[in-house]
């Protein structure tokens, strides 16, 4: 009789204590289509989807007021079927897709060279030595504050058509970033690194290869991402005006056929481009790069933080609870047995 | 033997009125495997000197000079942080500071990571290690290259009083094991007097003003009252030099 007595006692406080720990978690594991709709997966995708109802909303309204901009107001539908064509390579230009921006990659990628080892000594010089970073300092900002279609009109000018004007547009567009990073990287030198490494007696070869260019690294890094960003940018203005083939020249094609359709289509194209190229060549690269980095998610570490004391309390009531009943009713394993039994023979 | 001569020592800092007198006529001898710790309120020039003395930076004028039976000795330092390379893993930092990369050097150098209790995280990144575990490869790469004087710059000041409780007993084993000589600076008297046969007291203005025996045998337990009699003399040394002024 006693015995079913205690069971009786404890039956509540036993599921009661349980819940605590089962709640937070579960509201933290809130439902999967809630969760969907929350994650940023669901943001990213929600932003083209908005851009598409706007478009749609724009050429309605645009019609209605004016009927005749239909000619030049492109449907999605006209866009996105240009944009296959273009892929499946049925184009009425005189290159496919991929031949044209392999010609334009090739010229970013030269370019890009350029100013990368040309922009690092300079960075090196200006960051090591004061009168050097005199010298060039003033013509670095000059050169950044350049819009680069000056660039590229300059350029179409003093080299004519073929690959040396957009390849000297891509190497002035990108040479002031990998200058400035660099100098920054070098004066963000590691010095007690330094001093660590001169206190073993470690070689200067070994010093510069295990601690000068692995602490450049980011700043290279970060270079090479502006210099890629804003150079194919530049890269496509020259072709414009400069260029027989190309990316930018194919954009201008369409334009002079006065397909409105073909013009937005290549340039989304042109971004897709852009956008895969930063996904799977940067991304990969720097994931590559800079593994030693105890956490990339930042996100992802402010959500842990948030949420390891609360999940810490709850199991810490949970114990504490259990541990004033223990003292009333006896060892825990049985009580805890025989409260699973009295919910069992309830729910039968 | 590791022998350590300092002939007047001195240093200072920029010039004109700027200047600073960081060590006054320092006059030294250390030698065989002794522990000695040199303390002083901060601004002493006790870093200064066992930066001159492990050849990060240069003296005024003067003479230094620390052999191993006649040849020049060989130097590790334990610094105030950790400073390992972020970009290489705990393995590598101890291989960055070796003279060779063959099987043997590894097999050492494994050797004192499992000494320090971080034998198992060769592999990691220093990031991924807590700030008491980083600094134990820093000491584990000290030892790692087997040097005949071993300094170390108040390398558990940084650290929280339990893992630096933990990490000074670890110290102590690893310097009655391999006997080396140990130069360490530190600010914390109880810190000196737990670990030390000797202990150096730097004044105000860069002067060495005394030089204490400890004679008292290890492993030494704060609450033995024989060292906190210790202790408390080094404290009444300090009064009399005037070196607790500042502080």
């Amino acid at each position: 009789m006693s015995a079913t007595d205690t069971r009786r006692d404890t039956g509540p406080a036993d599921t009661a204590a349980p819940d605590t720990v089962d709640e937070l978690p579960r509201r933290r594991r809130s439902h999967p289509v809630v969760r969907v709709l929350r994650s940023s997966l669901a943001g990213r995708i929600a932003f083209p989807i908005v851009c598409l109802l706007v478009w749609l909303l724009a050429i309605r309204i645009v019609t209605s007021i004016w009927p005749f901009a239909v000619d030049v107001l492109p449907t999605p539908t006209q866009v996105f079927s240009f944009m296959w064509d273009e892929l499946t390579g049925e184009t009425l230009a005189p290159r496919n897709v991929y031949e044209t921006f392999g010609i334009s990659l090739r010229r970013l990628g030269i370019g890009m060279a350029i100013a990368m080892a040309i922009g690092t000594v300079i960075g090196l010089g200006m960051g090591l030595s004061k009168r050097v970073n005199a010298f060039f300092n003033d013509w670095v900002v000059a050169i950044l504050a350049m819009p680069n279609l000056a660039w590229a009109l300059f350029c179409s000018l003093a080299f004519g058509f073929g690959d040396v004007g957009p390849i000297v547009t891509v190497v002035l567009t990108g040479i002031p970033f990998v200058i400035i990073n660099v100098r920054e990287g070098v004066r963000n030198a590691p010095t007690d690194l330094y001093d660590m490494a001169r206190a073993f007696g470690v070689s200067r070869a070994d010093t510069i290869r295990h601690v000068l260019l692995p602490s450049l690294m980011p700043f290279m890094f970060a270079a090479a991402r502006y210099a890629f960003a804003l150079g194919w940018k530049g890269l496509v203005v020259a072709e414009v005006f400069g260029g027989e083939d190309g990316a930018g020249w194919t954009i201008k094609f369409w334009y002079d056929a006065h397909r409105a359709y073909g013009v937005i289509g290549y340039a989304l194209l042109f971004v897709v481009f852009a956008l895969l190229f930063e996904k799977f060549l940067f991304d990969r690269l720097s994931g590559y790069f800079f593994r030693w980095r105890p956490e990339v998610n930042a996100a992802d570490v402010v959500e842990q933080r948030f949420d390891a004391p609360g999940v810490a309390t709850a199991t810490a009531t949970a114990d504490s609870g259990n541990g004033t009943h223990a003292t009333t009713t006896g060892p825990k394993p049985e009580r805890g047995a025989g409260g699973d039994e009295t919910r069992r023979s309830h729910d039968g | 033997m590791a022998e350590i001569t300092v002939r007047n020592l001195h240093k200072e800092f920029g010039v004109g009125a700027d200047k600073i007198v960081a060590l006054d006529d320092v006059n030294l001898d250390i030698s065989g495997h002794v522990f000695v710790s040199i303390v002083g309120a901060s601004g002493c020039g006790k870093s200064t000197l066992l930066n001159i003395l492990s050849g990060i930076e240069t003296p005024s004028h003067g003479q230094v000079q620390i052999t191993e039976d006649g040849r020049p000795a060989a130097k590790g330092y334990v610094f105030q942080a950790a400073r390992l390379l972020p970009w290489r893993t705990v393995m590598d930092n101890l291989l960055f500071v070796q003279k060779d990369r063959s099987e043997q050097t590894r097999a050492r150098c494994q050797r004192y990571l499992d000494m320090v209790q971080l034998g198992d995280k060769g592999r990691k990144y220093p990031g991924e290690l807590s700030g008491g575990m980083q600094q134990r490869v820093g000491i584990a790469r000290a030892f790692s290259t087997e040097p005949d004087v071993l300094f170390m710059d108040e390398p558990f000041s940084h650290l929280d009083a339990i893992t630096a409780r933990s990490l000074r007993a670890e110290l102590q084993n690893m310097w009655q094991e391999t006997r080396k000589t140990v130069i360490f600076v530190t600010h914390d008297v109880g810190e000196a007097v737990e670990l030390s046969n000797r202990i150096l007291v730097f004044a105000k203005g860069g002067h060495l003003a005394d030089d204490i025996d400890m004679p008292l045998p290890f492993p030494r337990d704060v609450a033995d009252p024989e060292v906190a009699v210790a202790k408390a003399n080094v404290f009444r040394t300090f009064e009399q030099i005037g070196a607790l002024a500042v502080s």
